[in-house]
């Protein structure tokens, strides 16, 4: 969570795009990914507009891999002027489109599309922000958010994946953000809460350009000064290390603090051996002697 | 009972003034409205414009950018949360000021606020694409000898120092045109001497020099529009094509094609102070260099220099310790001329100057009409990157110079202001003791008494309260 009040001299965004093929809205409808990147692309490029020392960084994320679509590895595009619109806006927008039509064909034909590979697009979005933090020229201030836009659904596959993402995400301050497009998303509203960012599911795909440029365009240091929506209720139900299923109430190991939901002997992350088989009996309440 | 209305003047000791240095906020402000829509056909424009309103203002405009009709204001006010009401407010004064946004009534009778057509329909250009390309962006076939990013920057470097050399008069007098010389005249950093009329710097011009480069160039260009315009450039075209530079891509051509007369002799002007690099005078193309893209950046205020430094290349060079001593590892004459405008020199080395800052060696600056900020401003822009590394690990504060400096400083400029100057009015010369005592309580209980002496029967009061204090004084002697 940032601390400091005062507005810093650039801010970092890094956008992480789910470009996975099997979400319920690209199914339905495949043009309607096209709108949703036009917004996004124009969404970066006013994060651009805000502030001349403002970065930016985008990630695709695919079901087989994730790779960055913006900036692009090695040499950038040799983009010139072609209408009214500002050099390096026009570089962001060929190269995000270039590269992810590359991503896209990039794709194992004979394998079913899988789930998304959300946390690792945040680890990686998290390795991008501790590069450029280490590159920063000294004395400057920047801050750092990661912003998600999905549609897939909630699983709890990757949880400890999640978990250890958004912590990690906590101690190095960097805010994470999350816009769903189509389904209520606990997981990562929790990672939201945790790093102090914010959730929304966007109630309908037409206006998504204006609910980024709403609720997410303005900085950590902004925020507390807009009036913006509210945190709610989050679902902290952890989801157990055996089944990954989320949990009200489970069986955690002593040791290491693993969630599972079914009694097993020995803990399957740290291999400590309970003694005690099944549950703890239940013990016959003395009865008190009545005087 | 006479009074005397000592007129005395509220201006400070310093008989020059400190230099102003306007942002683009400020510049524009003191422009007329039309000036201003004419300027907003430039998406380039409407983009500068846009970075440098405040925070909040920025998302107004945002949120507003794709509203075809007008929005209530009271909506607008509701964005904000209600204990940043005063920060609010200022946005919304900027954006008037700037015409961003006018006044237009909505069929409910009440008022809102609408987006200036030109300025939304430019901006939106200039982010989404659509209109015309930027005049200088024509297409080119690849140049046979382009040049790389640090062949610019040291051109650029080698061409702005020209300048401030020139100001400091130092041996290299050539390589500055008469059009240069002009406008630092104009702008008063220099003055004609009375004697053999050549230039010398002016007090101004030292206080000029302690800026940072970026808002040297942003000053200088200032006055260059100025001149500009009484030699039938159009200031507002001009302004434009700055902005197209500071919107271009470092290391890149640029052609001159469809340029006007107009503009080909402007880009020549710049091209002598170092914003555009051409290789020859009809080259066809230029590439701006940073000093044409830092324009942009002027707001950048406090921190510590970023303009004229490549990928990796520190810029600074000077490191204050807290025993007062200060180290500049530097060659140039122009930087040790500077640090001995406040620091007394000890030792000088080949890439080395070691001095110190004392009592002494800043009254001087100040009395020179350098201010202790200024001072600061300098120190901390220039600091050698070493300090700003130690910054991180130990106690955070706000500058990264040593607090007993900065303090030290402070205190040395103030010591000097010890006068308050208010303008009053003197009652003296009162025939009684009973007289002086019944106006002087009048006037403490007004609250408008400014000083009194009862032994002298002499007291002061503030000089908007003169004709009130006169009135009572002439109903009372009336009565007694």
């Amino acid at each position: 969570m940032a601390d400091d009040e005062q507005p810093s001299d650039s801010s970092l965004l890094v956008i992480i795009v789910d470009t996975n093929p099997n979400q319920r809205y690209i199914t339905e409808d495949p043009k309607v990914l096209t709108g949703c990147l036009d917004a996004v692309i124009a969404f970066a490029n006013s994060h651009l507009m805000q502030k001349s020392r403002n970065q930016l960084a985008v990630i695709g994320c695919h079901f087989h891999k994730s790779e960055y679509l913006y900036p692009s590895p090695g040499k950038p595009l040799d983009v010139r002027q072609i209408d009214g619109q500002y050099e390096l806006f026009t570089l962001v927008e060929k190269t995000i489109k270039m590269r992810l039509v590359n991503l896209v064909k990039s794709q194992p034909l004979d394998e079913k599309p899988g789930e998304s590979l959300l946390a690792g697009a945040l680890a990686m979005a998290l390795c991008f922000i501790a590069r450029m933090r280490r590159e920063a020229t000294p004395g400057l201030k920047t801050s750092s958010r990661i912003l998600i836009v999905t549609g897939s659904s909630d699983t709890a596959a990757q949880y400890i994946n999640y978990m250890n993402v958004f912590f990690t995400a906590q101690k190095q301050q960097v805010l994470i953000d999350v816009c769903s497009l189509d389904k209520h998303l606990s997981l990562l509203q929790q990672g939201c809460d945790i790093t102090g960012g914010l959730y929304l599911k966007v109630p309908s795909l037409e206006g998504l350009l204006q609910y980024l440029l709403w609720v997410f365009l303005p900085e950590a240091s902004e925020r507390t000064k807009l009036v913006l929506p509210g945190r709610g209720r989050v679902d902290y139900r952890a989801a157990c290390f055996c089944h990954r299923e989320l949990l009200t109430i489970g069986y955690v190991c002593s040791v290491c603090l693993s969630v599972f939901c079914k009694f097993s002997p020995i803990c399957t992350t740290c291999h400590t051996v309970f003694k005690i088989g099944g549950p703890l009996p239940i013990k016959p309440k003395k009865k008190r002697m009545k005087v | 009972m006479s009074e005397s209305s000592s007129k005395s003047k509220s201006l400070n000791l310093n008989p020059a003034p400190t230099l102003q240095c306007k942002d683009l906020h400020e510049y524009l402000k003191s422009r007329s409205p039309q000036f201003l829509e004419t300027l907003y056909n430039y998406p380039t424009i409407c983009l500068a414009v846009y970075r440098e309103l405040p925070e909040l203002a920025r998302h107004f405009v945002i949120r507003l950018l794709f509203v075809e009709q007008p929005v209530p204001q009271a909506v607008v006010t509701s964005w904000v949360s209600q204990t940043y009401a005063r920060e609010q407010s200022k946005a919304c004064e900027a954006l008037s000021e700037l015409s961003v946004w006018q006044e237009a009534p909505i069929p409910g009778g009440m008022p809102g606020w609408m987006l200036s057509q030109s300025f939304k329909k430019n901006l939106k250009v200039a982010l989404l694409g659509g209109g015309r390309a930027w005049s200088m962006s024509m297409s080119l076939e690849p140049d046979g000898r382009a040049r790389d990013v640090s062949f610019l920057d040291a051109y650029a470097l080698e061409r702005w120092e020209c300048v401030l050399h020139y100001m400091v008069g130092s041996a290299q007098t050539e390589g500055i045109s008469a059009d240069a010389v002009r406008i630092l005249l104009h702008a008063g950093l220099m003055t004609r001497d009375a004697e053999d009329g050549s230039a010398v710097i002016t007090r101004a011009g030292f206080q000029f020099l302690l800026l940072s480069t970026a808002k040297q160039v942003w000053l200088f260009l200032q006055h260059y529009l100025q001149t500009a315009e009484r030699r039938s450039l159009s200031a507002a075209e001009c302004l434009a094509f700055l902005y197209q530079l500071s919107f271009s891509t470092l290391g890149k051509d640029y052609s001159t094609e469809g340029m006007s007369n107009n503009m080909l002799v402007f880009l020549q002007h710049l091209r002598e102070f170092g914003l555009v690099y051409q290789r020859k005078r009809k080259a066809g193309r230029f590439y701006p260099t940073r000093l044409a893209l830092n324009i942009a950046n002027v707001r950048g205020d406090g921190g510590p220099e970023f303009s004229l430094q490549g990928a990796g290349a520190p810029s600074g060079y000077i490191i204050v310790e807290t025993n007062y001593r200060v180290y500049a590892y530097t060659q140039t004459t122009l930087q040790v001329a500077l640090l001995g405008l406040f620091t007394e020199l000890v030792y000088r080395f080949p890439n080395l100057v070691v001095g110190v800052v004392t009592r002494e060696s800043v009254r001087q600056a100040l009395r020179g009409g350098i201010t202790a900020d200024q001072i600061l401003h300098y120190l901390h822009q220039h600091a050698h990157p070493q300090m700003l590394k130690s910054e991180t690990g130990g106690i955070r504060s706000t500058s990264l110079l040593p607090p007993t400096v900065v303090d030290q400083i402070r205190l040395w400029e103030d010591e000097r202001n010890r006068f308050t100057y208010t303008e009053g009015v003197v009652y003296n010369q009162f025939l009684s003791q009973a007289d002086f005592v019944v106006l002087r309580d009048y006037a403490k209980q007004q609250g408008v008494l400014t000083w009194q002496s009862e032994r002298a029967r002499t007291m002061v009061v503030t000089r908007a309260s003169h004709d009130d204090v006169k009135k009572f004084w002439k109903r009372y002697s009336k009565t007694s």
